[in-house]
This record gives C-alpha cells, sequence and structure tokens, in this order.
C-alpha cells in the first residue's frame, strides 16, 4: 500500500491510449505529452480507455490534486497557474505569440477534428478511441461522435461541400504562416520550448501518423519540410528517449514510425471522392424516378382491374360454357 | 326435472356397478339408479312430459330425495369419475392452448368426485391468477350418454373488458436498491396468449429514477415456465457519497421461476460519470462505459411467519451473479454471490420473539489479469444505511445507526490546490466511499409488544437489538495483507432500542442506535435516527 502512495504522488498524466507509434494517439492529449516532456519532469503516464466521450481528459494528478483539461482553460494552463510548470512566462506578453497560439488552438485544431471524423472512413478513430470497448458500444458512441463533431463545425447537409473546402483553405493557410515563421530554427520562438511548440508538435505528430496516407490535410503538412523535420527531430529527442516501455510498438501493419522525413508518401484522393458524391446523387434521384413510375403503373392497373372485374367473370363463364359444348 | 346448477355435477348412468367401490349399500344403489333411470327416462322423452303421470310436488319430493342421496354418497364414498372433455368458452382474443395449459393436466388428473371439486377450485384459482380475466366459471356437466361414468367441464371466462390499467404506489424494485414512487400502465393479453405488457416510471429514495417497459407471458407453447423481458433505463446519483452518477440501459430477460429457483439474464450498457469533479483516485479509474452480460441464479425460502414482523420460522435467500457471458474479454468480467439467513424464536410472553440474522457476500473479477484488476465500483458492496435487517432480505448491506454507505473503505477525495492550508475544511466531507470486496452482517433483535392495548392493536411494538458489520477490499493484491486479526479488527458494531410503526406500505422505525466501534472515516451517529424498510 505504502508503494502505492508513492506512486500516487508522483506526477502522472491520465491520456488515451498509445497506438500508431505515438505515446498517446489522441490529438488533445498528446501536446500536454509534450509539454511535459519539454518540461524535462518525471511523470507517470497511464491510460484510461473506457472514457472516450469525456472531455476530463487528459488531466494530470499528484496525490489528491487533479488538473483537468475541461477547467481554466485546459491542462497546460491549470498547471501553469497552480505554479506547478510554466514553459511561457517570458513569451506570453509577445502578441505573435498569442496570435500564433491562438491559430493553432483554432483553424488547425478544427481540422484534424474534421479530418479525424468526417473526413476519412473513421478508422483511426475507431482504433483510438473505441477499440477497447464492446463492440456495440463503441459504435454507439462513434456514430454519437460523428454527429456532434458536425454540429460543432457547423456542417450541415447543404454547406457541407462548402464547409470542407473553407476548412481545408484555412489550414493550408496556417501550415503557410507557421513554416514561414519557423525558417530553419529549431522552436517558434526565442529558441526555446514554449506550449505553441508543444501544441504544434502535438498536430503535426499526429497527423503525419494516425490520419491515414489518403488524407487531404496530411498531404498538405506534407508540402512544408521544415515543419516535417521539426516534427521528426523532436520527436526523436524528447519522446522516442523517454519512452522505453511506455510506447508499445504494438501496431506492426503501421511502420509510419521508422520512416524519415524523405520516405513519407501521400495519397490524396480528394477530387475522385467529389464526382462519386455527384454520381451518387443522381443514381439516387433516378432510382427514386423509376420507383415512384412503378407504384404509379400498379395502381393503375389496380384500378382498372377493379372496374373490369364483372367483365371478366362473364369471360369466365364463355369458357366454361364452351367446355362443356 | 330439475336441472342442476352450475355448482353440482350430474352423474352418466351407470350401468355396472364399480367392483371396487369400498362399501356399496344395495339399498340406496338401487334406490338411486331407479331414480336416475327415472331420471333418463325423463331426458329422453323431452317433447312429451305430460305423459308422465307425476304431479309436480310429487316431482320436486322425488328430485329433493334423490339430491339428498346423492350429497350423502359424496360426502361418504368415493364416487368415481373420469372427465371426458375440457370445453372452453367464452374466450374470444385468448389462445385455447393458454386456458387449457393451466387446468387440462389437472382437470383430467381427477379420478373421483371429490378430486375433481378441488382441481376444479385450483383450476378457477390458477385463471384468475393469470390477471387477464375479469370473471372465471368452471362448471361440471355430465358426459355423453354413450360413455358411462364420465363428466365433462366447462370452463367459461370473461375477458377483461380494458385491457388498459393504470397503477400508481410505493414499491421496492432490487435494480434501484432502494424504494420507490412508482407509477405503471398495463396493457392486459394484447395478443391473446396472456401477456401482460406494463411501461412504469419510478422516482426512487436515493435519487435514482428509473423508466421502463417490459413483457411478461405466462406460458409459451412448450415452455413450463413464465417468460418476462424488460428494458429499462436507469439512472442514479451517488455523488454525495461516492462522487459518481451512475446510468444504466438494460435489457433483463427472466428465464427460469420454478419454485425457489429464479434464473434470469441481463445484458447492460452501464456509464458512470463525474460532473463534480471530485472524485477520489479509485472511482477516477473506473468512470467510463462497460457492458455487463450476466446471469444472475436466486433460490429463496421464506418460513417465517410475517415479513414485516416476524416472531416464528426461518428464511434463506442465496444470489448468484455471473458476468462476462460474452466472448469479448472488453466486457465486465465477475463473480458476485451473497447469501442471508434469517431465524426467528418465539418467547412465548408479550408476543415477543428474537431474530438472529446474517448475511456475507464476495465479488472478485475473472479473466486475463484478474488479480491485479480492480472489481466493478457498483458491483461492490455497501454498508449502511437506515433500512432495518430484520425484515430486508437483500444480501449484507444494513447496519442500523451509520448513514447511507457510510462505512468502508474510503478515499480522499481531489484536493483543490489553492486549499491545501486550509485542510481541516475539506477533511470531515472529503471522503468517497468505495465499497468493498468482502461483506458480511449480522445482528440480533429482540422484539416485544408494549404494554398499552392500544399500541398492541395498532401493531405498534418495542425492540431492542445489536448489529455488527464489516467490509474489507480483497481486489488487487489486498487479499495478500488480509488476516483473521484483521479481519475481526475490521467488525463495527451498534446497538440500540426503538419503537416499530407498521403501516400497509412500509415498516417505520425511531430508534436510538449508539454506536459501540467505528473506524475512523465511518460515518455512524450516536442518537435518534429513523428508518424505513419494506418487506420485498
Amino acid at each position: 500500500m505504502e508503494d502505492g502512495n508513492e506512486e500516487r504522488e508522483k506526477l502522472t498524466l491520465v491520456a488515451r491510449k498509445p497506438c500508431f507509434g505515438l505515446p498517446t494517439a489522441c490529438p488533445t492529449c498528446l501536446p500536454v505529452y509534450v509539454y511535459l516532456r519539454f518540461a524535462h519532469l518525471p511523470l507517470n503516464l497511464e491510460f484510461n480507455l473506457i472514457h472516450p466521450d469525456s472531455d476530463q481528459i487528459p488531466f494530470v494528478e499528484s496525490g489528491n490534486y487533479v488538473a483537468y483539461n475541461n477547467e481554466r482553460g485546459g491542462v497546460i494552463w491549470s498547471l501553469k497557474e497552480d505554479g506547478i510548470v510554466d514553459l511561457d512566462s517570458d513569451v506570453r506578453g509577445i502578441p505573435e505569440w498569442v496570435s500564433t497560439k491562438a491559430m493553432v488552438e483554432s483553424w488547425l485544431a478544427d481540422a484534424v477534428m474534421y479530418e479525424l471524423w468526417v473526413g476519412s472512413d473513421g478508422k483511426s478513430a475507431y482504433k483510438i478511441y473505441y477499440s477497447d470497448l464492446p463492440w456495440p458500444i463503441g459504435k454507439i458512441l462513434y456514430l454519437k461522435q460523428v454527429r456532434a463533431v458536425k454540429q460543432l463545425l457547423g456542417i450541415t447537409s447543404e454547406n457541407a461541400e462548402r464547409r470542407e473546402e473553407e476548412i481545408y483553405r484555412r489550414s493550408t493557410s496556417a501550415y503557410g504562416a507557421l513554416s514561414s515563421r519557423l525558417g530553419e530554427e529549431s522552436f517558434f520562438f526565442e529558441n526555446r520550448p514554449t506550449s505553441l511548440d508543444a501544441v504544434v508538435l502535438g498536430h503535426v505528430l499526429f497527423t503525419l501518423h494516425a490520419l491515414p496516407e489518403t488524407s487531404l490535410l496530411r498531404s498538405k503538412l506534407l508540402d512544408h519540410t521544415n515543419l516535417v523535420k521539426f516534427a521528426e527531430s523532436h520527436k526523436a529527442e524528447y519522446i522516442d528517449a523517454n519512452s522505453s516501455a511506455s510506447v508499445p510498438e504494438s501496431d506492426p501493419s503501421t511502420s509510419a514510425s521508422r520512416r524519415g522525413p524523405s520516405q513519407w508518401s501521400s495519397k490524396p484522393k480528394s477530387k475522385p471522392k467529389r464526382e462519386k458524391t455527384e454520381e451518387e446523387k443522381k443514381f439516387r434521384r433516378r432510382t427514386k424516378y423509376f420507383l415512384v413510375t412503378q407504384l404509379v403503373a400498379v395502381l393503375v392497373f389496380l384500378s382498372l382491374l377493379g372496374g373490369s372485374n364483372d367483365a371478366e367473370v362473364e369471360l369466365e363463364d364463355d369458357d366454361d360454357a364452351l367446355n362443356y359444348d | 326435472m330439475a336441472v342442476p346448477t352450475e355448482s353440482h355435477p350430474h352423474l352418466g348412468q351407470p350401468e355396472n356397478p364399480n367392483l371396487s367401490d369400498p362399501s356399496p349399500e344395495p339399498d340406496d344403489l338401487d334406490d338411486f339408479e331407479a331414480e336416475i333411470d327415472e331420471e333418463d327416462n325423463d331426458e329422453s322423452e323431452e317433447d312429451d312430459e305430460e305423459s308422465e303421470p307425476i304431479t309436480p310436488e310429487a316431482q320436486m319430493r322425488v328430485d329433493r330425495v334423490s339430491m339428498e342421496s346423492l350429497f350423502k354418497r359424496l360426502s361418504t364414498e368415493r364416487v368415481p369419475v373420469r372427465v371426458h372433455d375440457v370445453l372452453i368458452k367464452g374466450n374470444t382474443k385468448t389462445k385455447d392452448f393458454v386456458i387449457e395449459a393451466e387446468v387440462e393436466a389437472l382437470l383430467k388428473n381427477a379420478t373421483t368426485v371429490q378430486q375433481l371439486l378441488q382441481a376444479a377450485g385450483v383450476a378457477n384459482a390458477r385463471l384468475q391468477q393469470l390477471d387477464i380475466f375479469d370473471s372465471v366459471n368452471i362448471t361440471l356437466d355430465a358426459g355423453p350418454p354413450e360413455l358411462p361414468g364420465t363428466a365433462n367441464v366447462v370452463v367459461e371466462v370473461s375477458e377483461a373488458k380494458n385491457p388498459l390499467t393504470g397503477d400508481v404506489g410505493i414499491f421496492s424494485k432490487p435494480e434501484a436498491r432502494s424504494w420507490s414512487l412508482e407509477g405503471s400502465l398495463k396493457l392486459k393479453n394484447l395478443f391473446g396468449y396472456g401477456d401482460l405488457w406494463d411501461g412504469s416510471v419510478a422516482y426512487g429514495w436515493g435519487q435514482a429514477s428509473e423508466v421502463s417497459a417490459g413483457v411478461s407471458v405466462p406460458k409459451f407453447k412448450a415452455l413450463a415456465t413464465p417468460l418476462t423481458a424488460r428494458i429499462s433505463l436507469l439512472s442514479q446519483d451517488w455523488l454525495k457519497f461516492s462522487s459518481y452518477k451512475e446510468k444504466a440501459l438494460g435489457l433483463s430477460l427472466g428465464l427460469l421461476s420454478i419454485g425457489n429457483h429464479d434464473l434470469s439474464y441481463n445484458l447492460s450498457w452501464r456509464t458512470l460519470t463525474d460532473p463534480s469533479q471530485m472524485a477520489s483516485h479509485s472511482v477516477r479509474r473506473q468512470l467510463g462505459h462497460g457492458l455487463l452480460s450476466a446471469l444472475k441464479y436466486t433460490f429463496k425460502i421464506d418460513r417465517r411467519n410475517s415479513p414485516l414482523r416476524p416472531t416464528r420460522g426461518y428464511a434463506f435467500l442465496s444470489t448468484t451473479h455471473i458476468s462476462g457471458l460474452v466472448p469479448d474479454n472488453r466486457s465486465l468480467r465477475f463473480i458476485r454471490q451473497e447469501f442471508d439467513l434469517r431465524y426467528a424464536v418465539p418467547l412465548g410472553f408479550y408476543h415477543a420473539a428474537l431474530n438472529f440474522g446474517i448475511s456475507g457476500g464476495f465479488i472478485f473479477p475473472w479473466g486475463r489479469g484478474f488479480l491485479n484488476t480492480p472489481s466493478y465500483l457498483p458491483e461492490r458492496f455497501f454498508l449502511g444505511g437506515n433500512s432495518s435487517p430484520v425484515c430486508t432480505l437483500r444480501g449484507p448491506t444494513s447496519i442500523l445507526g451509520f448513514k447511507a454507505r457510510g462505512l468502508g473503505p474510503a478515499e480522499p477525495r481531489r484536493q483543490e490546490r489553492g486549499n491545501s492550508n486550509n485542510e481541516s475544511s475539506d477533511a470531515s466531507t472529503g471522503m468517497d466511499f468505495i465499497g468493498g470486496d468482502l461483506a458480511a452482517t449480522a445482528f440480533a433483535d429482540l422484539s416485544f409488544d408494549l404494554p398499552l392495548r392500544v399500541f398492541r392493536e395498532a401493531g405498534i411494538h418495542g425492540h431492542a437489538f445489536a448489529c455488527t458489520g464489516s467490509l474489507t477490499k480483497l481486489t488487487e493484491n489486498a487479499h495478500r495483507e488480509l488476516s483473521f486479526q484483521k479481519l475481526r479488527e475490521s467488525f463495527r458494531c451498534s446497538a440500540g432500542f426503538g419503537i416499530i410503526v407498521p403501516t400497509k406500505l412500509f415498516r417505520m422505525e425511531v430508534n436510538y442506535c449508539y454506536i459501540l466501534k467505528q473506524h475512523e472515516h465511518d460515518q455512524g451517529k450516536t442518537g435518534v435516527q429513523f428508518s424505513f424498510s419494506s418487506p420485498l
């Protein structure tokens, strides 16, 4: 019991499950993990596999102290307020830092959310969030989450294409801005890691490793090689060096973690998808017309048959009479 | 001639007196046969009554004499009879086999008239119990004239005119673990299979609420046992005690219900959340979704003379709960066993009785890595609460004197960083009771009548009691540190006396409890307390 208490006193981050070669594969948990790694704090990493729809995760606990993600602006802000760790003390006053952070936390976060739940086939999302829940629960929660994301992003059946274009356009300009801000440096501001670096690193690692190769967002990111290099070098230094047993290579099918920057490939298939939806719509319209005509024909036939019933009966009688003859 | 009314049998003509008949009195038998001959002659000549030269008064006298001798015979001898056919009338919607299944075997097994009358009474009661008929009449009639010694039974039912009934009441439901105010609508016999559909809404004492709908079918085709199915959405609030809220969407099927045995299957989706964000460490680790697929077997014997104030008899209840019956190893897997034993001894004076009881239970997970996984939090045992252990047969749950969930393993809740200087302000309320894996309770209760007659007539009586209980953790390797010494030290005790007021719906007690022994974080309070229990 005493060992357990000592364990509980250490700083523990509870996040979602690790996969795709990342210590935690959830896009909200990964930046927090990276931030704590930047701060060189001794960290325990634990996982919650059964509560995918909770906004309390990720949370940091130490003894009886807990910093939830849905309080006071997030875990990173709570850690600063409670005096545990603060990497942004020098840069918080720089307006460019503030606006870059705001851009990343709104445009790029929306883009990742869109790509994960709406834009792709959902296999990545299923693997990260629902693979440890029994099938019926996982399926129902996934469908609920897709609907919630569409509501959050303001996507309806009428404006779906327009919103998608807008989201991709914004992410393209965000990547361009980040790339030019970073240049050849290793950090964005003052050559030191800040929470902005943690958030960007988390986003880039997630987009490169967890999204499928057909993802449009991923292919847009691959256009900016300095961002990819930034991600790969910091991953090697801060994450893989500390990982030891906490990052299981449990997925033999994705060998993404072994690739270097020159080996990233992308197969965007957005255009064929758009044509397909138009074809689908035409097909559905034609099917509807066909079914309606069939129904009308059946109704007409029945009404004619009902009217001419007597005539047919007489015909039969005549036939019988003929037979008897 | 006087045709017998519905409750009187009319025998077919016995041509050959039964040789196995124990003591036939020849005179009576000859008279009887002669009278029956006359009556049969009367029956065959339906059209021509006036050919018989008997006055109406004489006819009545003859009939009365024959009836009297018939009754005399029925009361003294075993009059053999065989049931030829069971006719069912009056059922427009109900399927024939539903009624036949309840009564046919019973009636056809009767070999004498007395047995037949008894069987008819039992069959009537069974049909009334189906709760789908307004009235049931069973008539015994003569069999076909060519088959002597036979009788036909006519079952006439009148189906309920209004299939929809509503009900509001206070009940105790095992799912809610406390009792509740419930409103329900019942739809009877919708498909003619004797099916009862009901939908109900219940609001419970411990901030529990439930919406459910169910169907029960008494006998479906060849199955010998009634089937029930129920879908329910249950939500319970334990924030004050254990910092979590529980929501369960479940389907339960009653598979077998024969005699003392009961087997049911339950499939439910459970979600634990913590909107207060103050949960302790163990509770935080258990928040989330889970799938429970479990079989529950209950064995119950209750031979006490009264569930509200038992003075004689014993009762035994054993419940076994095995969960994790789907091949998916991500569902919740545990075994839970609890039992209750009660014994009441009458003492002879002042209507006094001594009641003893002992209850125990344990829960343990199974499956891969079961030695290191914690047990499922809502299914653990929690002791405390204000229900009397004398009436309630629900496993180890109650010790008088302690608040609900007021004893056992407890963990400190989350502490705000800013309040780390004011530790004392949070100390008393900042504990979550997380329940235990091994529970045991025992009690002794002496109940007696009060000297005033007005109390005795109202059923108000007094009692003195002593209870003890213990709750310990077994999982996550805690069982290695458990020794006999530690187990003995983990027992808490309380004693007291009080007055019991039984009402039609529940049993109310006013008790003075004195806590003899409690542990550091337990919430036992010495003083006057009210306690409510219902005998279900």
